[in-house]
């Protein structure tokens, strides 16, 4: 039943989509194991990693979109729901190191052994468990976005008050993740893993598996979301972006829809986080910083939100620029950077799919039908 | 002219004051002056100063100040003692004794006598003896309080000399103070201690308690028990300054915030652009005075003490020409779609920062303060420094200016009509493009001149902007948007609940605290402080 | 949506990841020059301590190659940034390495950016440099610390205050993170076995660039009147410490009165202050700029040659890099070769001079000999060297006034090859 709903109204542009994200998910794994370096078709293993981190960043992307939108909630906090995933995934890990610790002490990880902490704190129990770590990557940043939600949405905190009060709870985390007396390793965060379910993390078998898991989930999450969207309750969630207000007066509560699916975005996006973190090797406060949230969000405009592949494209395309100018401009990246997300408000305002949406339309000359999806100012 | 007359005068009572030494003691500081020169080490160097010291002759002092200061040099060649002012790579020399100049030499044929703490402290001790007896009050004074400070029982006997030929009121009270300290810190018959414990008792204050605390551990009970008693005494009181003081720090947080956000609560409340290039804005002007002081520093530097004025216009027009560029090129295409100019603005803000770095280098640069900007001065236990006190008084100045020109002059008007209803206002004949151009081009100002004052408080860094711009949203949005009298409350508000916070939960908690505090608070009145009413709010 | 207009994105997305594998793959040029890797902030908060390590790099390899490379091949610099973004040091690191196949990397600047590319480092067996002073508590085969341990500056600078200013109430003040944390970890350990007790240490912890110092200067101040002589131990980072000395000297806090010694203020902070009202605070390094040796002057004068600026400082981190750099260049001469596993063997025992005037040796633990220096603010924003040790210090990785670490040595040489031996139990810790 549950596959049925995932998979009603899929379309063909949704089944290409699907086709490459796990082609790509099984591909390049292989590509990297089978076949040996040297062959021009060898993927080599930074590359592995390097996509297995977009990969994660698309699927956050995709969990923005689904608020901002479809549901017109713009949310400069959702750093902090991907750092608390990643966070409870660092927690596991740190656990399983156990006495290969520099220190050697079985309970406690090195960092809280050499800032004599003398016992595990309570809120670590537990993470020594896959099972329980797993859990807590969704209960986490859905049990704060819930709680968020349920203040705010009641008290109909909407638009840019709500964007702030967003950022105000990222940057209260990210404060209280720096400080070392929190027990989560201060600014350094978690990091020296060694093994996730007994493998080690390093290996490349555990790299191809982990990026496998990373395409699995996008796949996922894509679905998801477009199941979603195609049901009754997305499009009330468009209403609800359109025109809130006369949206409640047609009898629907409001604040149920909006926190469900700003819940959701939030499980979503730990989901990212905890896939991220064995795959880059530290999770640290810096996660939870304003301007990693705000990044975010852009990512989302510069593919196109509103569309679901536009968020995939755009997470993809900002990083694989970050990661290119990086390098070969080190000194005026930045300028790159800042221009390309300017360029993008001012010609593109709905995102590059949006604007080749717009483009193949005019250029089929076919009659113009009024787009479900498109994107309006929210508020 | 006055200035002139006085130094004669002062010369004069030099030359007065001089015969009362004997010659050989003249002979006597030169030697030991010299000697200064010949110390192999701090521990010797710091003898040869005890030395001097006990001479008593205030000829000596300019030798001393000069050492403290490190501008006392040796000749390498012959060891001559000559105090030294840099000029290039040359010396202005002159003779540390008799005033006298002693010519231009090349820096390479000296060597600085170098001091340590231990040595200043020392220095400092020994000048307040020698100029005890000085004929200007001030000086006497500042004396005082540095044999208080140093306690050196040796300065006793002329502590006690000066007492008895000193007239004036204040600085009797300072004499008689370091004269109850020296006792106090010294040896001395417990009735003595008790009558110097009772003076220091009413001195008060936060050295006094160093003073007691010191004496509680070496004497006989009954003295420390009545230390004891003091310490309590003075502790209790310094309780009450203490709240006062959290207020006073407060309100002067409260001033940097209103004056980091009120800009914005222009740019943003007024206008509704999410700017986040606003801290780049008071970036740009904390730049333009760095500009205007390394001009002032090269070509006028007697004009360093009003660089700060002659920064202020100039920041704000730079600002706000970088305000109205931003709104022609980039902002007017956004209208109606304020999440996206927080996608433009925040690209922008990456641009002006990494093009400051480019220009300027990515490390600190220096902003002087100016001699009235420098400094603290006390009222009762509380030290108030006036840098932060002229930065309160201009950011009310700031934000007054800004409710007049709001609320008194047509383009206030016209900015407040196209604001409220731009249709209309077009209507009626309001240019609308130059409004908004205007509009954003003074929040962009006002937040340079921000800049201004920020520059003497923070790093002049391609960073400043970033260290503000979630603060000035917070108090914007918990102000309520659209209402600068909401910004003035809100960022004094936020203000003294974090220094309040500050002390008992540390600085790291108090700002968590303040942040929860602002999200709680959004939920109980969802549009912030001062909400604005009527149909504008349901756009 | 239309499903056709969809396909296209996707043959996009395709596009994007086979340039991607074009980067990857672009490493196949002709090795006639052995790569440096140079991975310092350029961007973002830290850009302002690491970019001048990025140009001092620079100039070290230009120099190197005027001599004639090295191994008869030019040298090549390698910069990426990495923006001050702790993940992202991850990902740069492992291109520097796999991608353009660096000899050796020098780089990063705070904890969490080393601690973030260690596990790179030792997974792809490659070389990193890391200049900074630090807390110590790690020894990596790959790793070499040229920075500062605690013994090479905390330790010795409370020593100074304690033994020339009398100072018996200490104030140890830090920005939260671990470093701060560590350094007064040990200090605190250090202090209450001298018999200082515990009501005598006030231990404050700021956030990141803090800029409101008013409460804690009066807490200082407050702190400070108890009629012990007080001093502040600073470990307050970076962009914190202007606003910091500005308030200190606002609030008329002399060093005469309250000195305050810092370990990690130097030249290149004091630039941006008017230092006059600070002249005495001190500050514990490996270098200052004005020491007065004729291989400081020079190095000095090509600093400033290169930087085109005659009035740009030098600090101990830039020294950390000239003294890696040259021990780099002769273990690679003594191996002759670039080969990771024989230069990171080579470099044990490698002696260079440094710029105090004395030679610093590599030692089997990673860490390096070094002076150590107190020094006093002047008027002009440099520092006076006021003490020095005797001879030069061995920089301790595992501190022996923590309980857990001092049982612990490190020594990279065969056959113990451990970073974490613990001599009670006789086991090399951290190995399954």
């Amino acid at each position: 039943m549950k596959g049925g709903f995932l998979l009603r109204g899929l379309d063909r542009g949704g089944l290409i989509f699907l086709a490459i994200v796990l082609g790509v998910g099984i591909l390049v794994p292989a590509l990297n194991l089978l076949v040996p370096p040297g062959n021009p078709f060898h993927v080599p293993g930074y590359a592995v990693s390097l996509v297995g981190k977009y990969l994660c960043f698309a699927l956050l992307a995709l969990s923005i979109d689904l608020v901002w939108g479809y549901c017109g909630i713009l949310s400069l906090g959702h750093g902090a729901f991907f750092a608390l995933g990643g966070y409870a995934m660092g927690m596991y890990l740190m656990r399983q190191i156990g006495a290969r610790g520099v220190y050697a002490n079985p309970e406690l990880p090195d960092f809280m052994v050499f800032l004599n902490w003398k016992e595990l704190p309570w809120y670590w129990y537990g993470f020594d468990q896959f099972w329980f770590a797993a859990i807590m990557v969704i209960a986490v940043p859905g049990a704060l976005a819930f709680l968020l939600g349920w203040f705010a949405f009641r008290s109909r905190v909407t638009g840019v008050y709500l964007s702030i009060i967003t950022q105000a709870m990222t940057f209260a985390l990210l404060l209280a993740f720096f400080r070392n007396d929190m027990g989560f390793g201060g600014n350094n965060g978690l990091t020296d893993f060694k093994d996730i379910l007994g493998y080690p993390v390093q290996a490349a078998g555990t790299r191809a598996t982990l990026f496998f898991a990373s395409a699995l989930a996008l796949a996922l999450g894509f679905l998801l979301c477009r199941a979603i969207i195609r049901s009754k309750l997305g499009k009330v969630l468009i209403a609800i972006r359109d025109a809130e207000s006369r949206t409640r007066f047609l009898g629907y509560r409001v604040e149920h829809y909006k926190l469900f699916v700003f819940t959701l975005s939030a499980c979503m996006a730990g989901v990212a986080g905890a896939l991220y973190v064995p795959q880059v090797g530290i999770i640290n406060p810096s996660e939870f910083s304003p301007a990693q949230s705000i990044e975010m969000v852009i990512w989302v405009a510069v593919g196109g939100r509103g569309t679901l592949i536009g968020p995939v494209i755009g997470a993809i395309l900002v990083n694989f620029g970050k990661t290119y100018f990086t390098a070969a401009i080190p000194d005026f990246w930045l300028f790159a950077l800042g221009g390309l997300f300017i360029a993008v408000t001012l010609f593109l305002p709905k995102g590059i799919v949006g604007a080749v949406t717009d483009w193949t339309k005019r250029y089929r000359k076919t009659p113009s039908r009024p787009d479900p999806v498109a994107p309006k100012p929210a508020e | 002219m006055v200035l002139r007359r006085l130094l004669y005068a002062l010369a004069l009572a030099c030359a007065l004051l001089a015969p009362v030494q004997p010659a050989i003691a003249q002979a006597d500081t030169a030697s030991l002056i010299q000697a200064l020169g010949e110390a192999k080490n701090y521990t010797e160097l710091e003898q040869a100063v005890d030395a001097l010291a006990a001479t008593g002759d205030s000829a000596a002092v300019p030798a001393l100040e000069a050492l403290s200061a490190g501008a006392l040099y040796t000749k390498k060649l012959g060891g001559a003692v000559l105090i030294g002012v840099e000029r290039g790579a040359d010396l202005a020399l002159t003779d540390p004794l008799t005033g006298e100049s002693a010519g231009t030499e090349p820096a390479g044929g000296y060597e600085r006598i170098r001091v340590n703490n231990r040595l200043r402290r020392a220095l400092r001790g020994a000048i307040g003896a020698l100029t005890l007896l000085s004929p200007k009050p001030d000086v006497r004074q500042a004396a005082a309080e540095a044999v208080y400070k140093n306690r050196d029982a040796g300065a006793l006997e002329i502590l006690e000399e000066a007492l008895a030929k000193e007239s004036v009121a204040s600085v009797r009270v300072a004499m008689i103070e370091a004269k109850a300290a020296i006792q106090l810190a010294g040896e001395a018959d417990d009735a003595t201690k008790l009558a110097a414990l009772e003076i220091i008792e009413k001195r008060g204050g936060r050295e006094s308690l160093a003073l007691l605390g010191q004496v509680s551990a070496n004497a006989s009970p009954a003295v420390a028990e009545a230390a004891q008693a003091a310490v309590k005494k003075i502790q209790a009181e310094l309780q009450w300054w203490a709240i006062l003081q959290n207020i006073t720090y407060g309100i002067s947080l409260g001033s940097v915030l209103l004056l980091a956000a009120i800009g914005l609560a222009i740019t943003f409340g007024v206008m509704g652009v999410i700017n986040m290039a606003h801290g780049e804005m008071v970036m740009i002007g904390a730049y333009t005075t760095f500009m205007v002081q390394e001009v002032i520093r090269t070509s006028f530097p007697a004009l360093f003490d009003v660089s700060i004025l002659i920064a202020l216009p100039l920041a704000f027009l730079v600002a706000g020409a970088v305000g109205v560029a931003i709104e022609r090129g980039i902002i007017r295409f956004l209208y109606g779609r304020p999440l996206e100019t927080l996608l433009a603005t925040w690209g922008l803000s990456l641009i002006l920062q990494q093009a400051v770095r480019t220009i300027f280098g990515p490390t600190n640069r220096e902003v002087g303060n100016p001699s009235w900007m420098s400094g603290a001065f006390d009222i009762g236990q509380i030290s108030l420094t006036y840098g932060r006190l002229w930065i309160v008084v201009f950011g009310l100045i700031v934000f007054a200016a800004l409710m007049l020109m709001l609320r008194r002059t047509p383009l206030g008007l016209q900015m407040r009509a196209v604001t409220q209803n731009r249709r209309m206002a077009a209507s009626m004949g309001i240019r609308t493009p130059w409004v908004d151009a205007m509009t954003f081009g003074l929040g962009s100002g006002v937040a340079g001149l921000a800049g201004v004052a920020l520059s003497q408080i923070d790093n002049v860094s391609p960073n400043l902007g970033q260290g503000y711009i979630i603060d000035s949203f917070m108090i914007v949005i918990f102000g309520g948007v659209g209402n600068l009298w909401g910004t003035l409350v809100g960022a004094f508000t936020l203000g003294v609940v974090n220094k309040f916070l500050e002390p008992y939960a540390g600085a790291v908690l108090g700002k968590i605290f303040v942040l929860v505090f602002i999200i709680l608070f959004i939920q109980v009145r969802p549009r912030g402080l001062f909400a604005l009413k009527g149909r504008a709010v349901e756009q | 949506m239309a499903g056709n207009t969809g396909a296209k994105f996707l043959t996009g997305l395709l596009v994007g990841a086979s340039m991607l594998a074009g980067v990857a793959v672009g490493e196949a040029r002709a090795q006639d020059t052995i790569k440096v890797g140079i991975l310092h902030s350029l961007s973002g908060t830290m850009a302002i301590s690491e970019t001048t390590l990025k140009d001092v790099m620079l100039m070290l390899i230009e120099e190197q190659n005027k001599k004639g490379g090295l191994l008869g091949k030019k040298l090549e610099a390698v910069v990426v940034d990495p923006a001050s973004d702790w993940p992202l040091f991850a990902e740069k690191a492992r291109e520097l390495i796999s991608v353009h196949k660096v000899a050796a990397t020098f780089g990063c600047w705070t904890s969490v950016s080393r601690k973030s590319v260690l596990p790179v480092f030792e997974e792809l067996n490659s070389i990193l440099f890391y200049p900074v002073q630090y807390e110590g508590e790690e020894s990596s085969r790959n790793v070499f610390y040229t920075g500062a341990a605690p013994n090479q500056q905390a330790i010795p600078a409370v020593d100074y205050l304690a033994k020339e200013e009398g100072v018996q109430r200490w104030v140890l003040a830090g920005t939260d993170y671990v470093y701060p944390r560590t350094t007064n970890k040990i200090l605190e350990t250090y202090l209450k076995d001298k018999g200082v007790a515990a009501a005598d240490i006030m231990i404050n912890y700021t956030p990141f660039g803090h800029s409101d110092w008013q409460s804690i200067v009066a807490e200082i101040k407050k702190f400070g009147s108890a009629g012990k002589k007080t001093a502040v131990v600073s470990t307050i980072n970076g962009d914190a410490n202007v606003p910091f000395y500005k308030e200190l000297a606002n609030q008329g806090i002399k060093a005469e009165d309250i000195p305050v010694v810092a370990f990690s203020v130097g030249e290149e902070e004091l630039a941006g202050i008017d230092t006059a009202p600070l002249v005495g605070h001190l500050a514990a390094w490996n270098y200052f700029m004005s020491n007065e040796t004729a291989v400081n002057k020079e190095f000095i004068k090509q600093w400033q040659t290169f930087i085109k600026n005659p009035k740009r400082v030098t600090n101990d981190p830039m020294e950390a890099h000239y003294i890696g750099f040259n021990m780099w260049v002769k273990a690679v001469e003594k191996a002759g070769t670039i080969a990771p596993d024989a230069v990171i063997d080579s470099l044990v025992g490698v002696a260079v001079p440094n710029l105090t005037g004395g030679m610093s040796a590599m030692m089997p633990n990673h860490h390096i000999t070094k002076p150590v220096l107190i020094g006093e603010v002047q008027a002009d924003g440099q520092f006076d060297t006021v003490w020095s040790t005797p001879g030069l210090v061995v920089g301790d990785e595992w501190s022996d006034f923590l309980p857990d670490s001092k049982d612990l040595i490190s020594d990279w040489r065969k056959p113990m090859s451990c970073g974490n031996f613990n001599v009670k139990t006789g086991k090399c810790g951290g190995k399954s």
